[in-house]
C-alpha cells in the first residue's frame, strides 16, 4: 500500500518566542517521510510536540528550521490540500450539517450542483444521512467530528492531518470512530497524518507509526506496523489478536514510559 | 407507617442551585412588587411621607392618563424614543464594524484602540456644554451625546467578543482554502454576531440613561423635558409618570432585542438573560 514519498521532514526545528525575551524550542531536527495512501500516526508523550510538527506541516505555523515539502514542493502557507482537524468541535453552529459539508468547496468556487453531490456523498460515508439538516448544537461530540472530517475530506485535500481528532470522546464513540477510519482509508485512499498519544489507535489506525521523544520532540524511533500485514483490519478487538500485535504494543509503551511526559520526568 | 416515598423532601425554599416550583417563581416575582405598591399606598395615610413629594400611585396613574389624553406627551415620547433609535443606530453603524476590524486584526488594533479606550474614560455627560455651544439647541446636542455616551463602549466589547472567536474556526477555514476576506465574512463575523447583539442590546439601556440626561439638563421636548417642567409646577405625579414611562420603554426595547436574537440566531442553544 506504500507508493512514493509523499511528505518529507528534513532536520525540522521550531522555536516559539515567549514573554521576557526567551524562546521555547518545541521539536529539532526532525526527520520523517509519509508516503502515498498511507495512514502516519505521530505519537509521543504530551507536550513533545507533536501539534506543532503537524502545524508546521498544516502551514499554520513556519519552521524555524530545516523544510518541510509535500509533492516535492515547500509548504508556506496553509492550503485546502492540506486540510485539518482538530481535537475541538469545529462545525460552524450558524450552518447546517449539509451547509458545513459544502463549506470548503463553497471557499473553493465549487458549482452548487456538484458541491450537492459530494456533500451528499461524504454525509453518506460518515453516516450523516438522517441529520444532514440538522445543526451541530442537536449533535454529539462524536458526530460533530464526522461533520469536521467530511467537510475537509469533501474539499479533496491531498493530505488529512488530524490533531488528536478523538480525544475528546467517550471510549465506544471512540472505537466507532476508528472504525471509521479504517472504511473512509479504504473508499478514499487519502494519504493521513493523524497526532495521538494512545498506544492502542496508532496500533490499530497507523501503517507508520512516528514516534516523538519527549520535549524538545525529535523522531525517537520510525516504525511501520508489518504485523497487520499490509492489510487493514476493520474491527478494533480483532487487531489485539494479530500475532505480533502484543510484542509492538508493549515496545512502545516501554519508549512511552522511558519517554514520559516532562512533568512526570521532574517529578 | 410512613412510606419512603413520603419521607423524601419534595422541594425547600433554600437549596443551592435547584429548581422551585414554576407557579412560586410567578408568585414571588409579583409578590415583591405587590408589596412595593402596598407600602406606596400606605405611606402617606400613615404620615410617612407628604402627598405633594410621594403621591399616591392611583395619582400617578391618572396624570399619566391626563398627560396621554389631554396633554400631548405622546409626541414627548416620540421625540425621546426618535432620539434613542437615530442615535444608537448612528453609534452601531460605526462602533460594530470597528469592533470587529479592531478584534479580528491587530494592525487595525493597534491604531485605533489606545484612542477608543481613551475616550472610553471621559464621561459622556461632560461634553454636554460644548455640544450645546456647537450644536445649539435642537436634536443634534442630544444626538451627539447619545452617540458619544455609547460608541467607544460598544466598540470596545464588540473588539473582545470578536477576539475571542476561536483560533480553530478560523484555522478550520484556513486549512480549506480560505482567504482573508472569505473568512471575516463566513467565519469571524457570523461567530461574533450573537455576542454583538446582546452587546448592543445592553449598551441600548445605557443610551436611554444618556438620553433621560440630555433632556433633563437642556431640552424643551422628550420625556426629561416634560419632568422637568412639572418640577417647575411642583407636579410630583407627573414626575413619577414620566419616570414609569422611561422604565416601560426601557424594558419593550430589551424585549425587542431578546426576541430578535432568538429569531436571528435560532441554532443557538443559550439567548442570554
Ligand atoms: N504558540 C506557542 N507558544 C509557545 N510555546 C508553544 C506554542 N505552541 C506550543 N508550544 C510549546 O511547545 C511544546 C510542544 O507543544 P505541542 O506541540 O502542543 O505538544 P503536543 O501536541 O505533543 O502535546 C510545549 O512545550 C508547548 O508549551
Ligand atoms: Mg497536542
Amino acid at each position: 500500500m506504500n507508493g512514493s514519498v509523499k511528505l518529507s521532514a528534513r532536520g525540522v526545528s521550531k522555536s516559539f518566542a515567549v514573554a521576557g525575551g526567551q524562546t521555547i524550542q518545541a521539536v529539532r531536527d526532525v526527520n520523517f517521510d509519509v508516503h502515498e495512501n498511507e495512514f502516519c500516526v505521530l505519537l509521543g508523550p504530551s507536550g513533545c510536540g507533536k501539534s506543532t510538527v503537524l502545524r508546521m506541516i498544516a502551514g499554520l505555523e513556519d519552521p524555524t528550521g530545516g523544510r518541510i515539502e509535500l509533492d516535492g514542493h515547500d509548504i508556506l502557507r496553509p492550503d485546502r490540500e492540506r486540510g485539518m482537524v482538530f481535537q475541538s468541535y469545529t462545525s460552524f453552529d450558524w450552518l447546517t450539517v449539509q451547509k458545513n459539508v459544502e463549506y470548503g468547496m463553497k471557499l473553493n468556487g465549487v458549482p452548487a450542483a456538484e458541491r450537492r453531490d459530494r456533500a451528499d456523498k461524504f454525509i453518506d460515508l460518515v453516516k450523516l444521512t438522517k441529520f444532514r439538516n440538522a445543526y451541530p448544537k442537536q449533535l454529539s461530540g462524536g458526530m460533530k467530528q464526522r461533520v469536521a472530517i467530511a467537510r475537509t475530506l469533501a474539499n479533496e485535500p491531498s493530505l488529512l492531518l488530524m490533531d488528536e481528532p478523538f480525544g475528546a470522546l467517550d471510549a465506544e464513540t471512540r472505537w466507532n470512530m476508528q472504525e471509521l477510519m479504517i472504511s473512509i482509508m479504504e473508499t478514499t485512499g487519502t494519504t493521513v497524518i493523524m497526532v495521538t498519544h494512545d498506544i492502542e489507535e496508532a496500533l490499530f489506525l497507523g501503517d507508520r507509526i512516528v514516534f516523538i521523544s519527549r520535549h524538545p520532540g525529535t523522531v525517537l524511533q520510525d516504525m511501520t506496523t508489518d504485523f497487520k500485514g499490509g492489510k487493514r483490519v476493520r474491527r478494533k478487538e480483532d487487531v489485539l489478536t494479530v500475532p505480533g500485535y502484543a510484542e509492538m504494543e508493549r515496545d512502545i509503551m516501554k519508549l512511552m514510559r522511558e519517554q514520559g511526559s516532562e512533568e512526570e520526568q521532574e517529578a | 407507617m410512613p412510606t419512603p416515598d413520603a419521607k423524601r423532601r419534595t422541594w425547600r425554599w433554600f437549596d443551592y442551585k435547584k429548581q422551585i416550583p414554576a407557579r412560586w417563581v410567578i408568585a414571588l416575582g409579583i409578590a415583591a412588587w405587590a408589596i412595593f405598591f402596598a407600602i406606596w399606598e400606605i405611606s402617606v395615610p400613615l404620615g410617612w411621607v407628604t402627598p405633594l413629594l410621594v403621591p399616591p400611585p392611583q395619582k400617578v396613574l391618572t396624570a399619566l392618563w391626563a398627560l396621554l389624553t389631554e396633554r400631548d406627551f405622546l409626541s414627548d415620547i416620540g421625540v425621546s424614543i426618535y432620539r434613542v433609535v437615530v442615535s444608537f443606530a448612528a453609534a452601531s453603524a460605526v462602533a460594530v464594524p470597528l469592533g470587529i476590524a479592531m478584534g479580528a486584526f491587530r494592525s487595525v488594533e493597534a491604531f485605533f484602540n489606545p484612542f477608543v479606550s481613551a475616550w472610553r474614560y471621559l464621561p459622556a455627560p461632560s461634553f454636554i456644554p460644548i455640544l450645546l455651544m456647537w450644536f445649539g439647541t435642537g436634536d443634534m446636542p442630544k444626538l451627539a451625546l447619545l452617540f458619544i455616551g455609547v460608541v467607544w463602549f460598544l466598540a470596545t466589547i464588540v473588539m473582545d467578543h470578536t477576539r475571542s472567536v476561536r483560533a480553530e474556526l478560523i484555522e478550520t477555514a484556513l486549512t480549506l482554502g480560505g482567504n482573508r476576506k472569505q473568512i471575516l465574512w463566513t467565519v469571524v463575523v457570523p461567530a461574533a454576531m450573537p455576542n454583538v447583539v446582546i452587546a448592543m442590546r445592553q449598551m441600548l439601556a445605557v443610551s436611554w440613561t444618556y438620553l433621560v440626561i440630555a433632556e433633563i439638563v437642556a431640552s424643551s421636548n422628550g420625556i426629561g423635558a416634560m419632568m422637568m417642567r412639572a418640577k417647575r409646577f411642583l407636579h410630583t405625579d407627573e414626575i413619577i409618570a414620566g419616570i414609569l414611562v422611561i422604565g416601560a420603554l426601557g424594558l419593550l426595547f430589551d424585549y425587542l432585542f431578546r426576541v430578535a436574537h432568538r429569531l436571528l440566531f435560532p441554532y443557538l442553544e443559550e439567548h442570554g438573560r
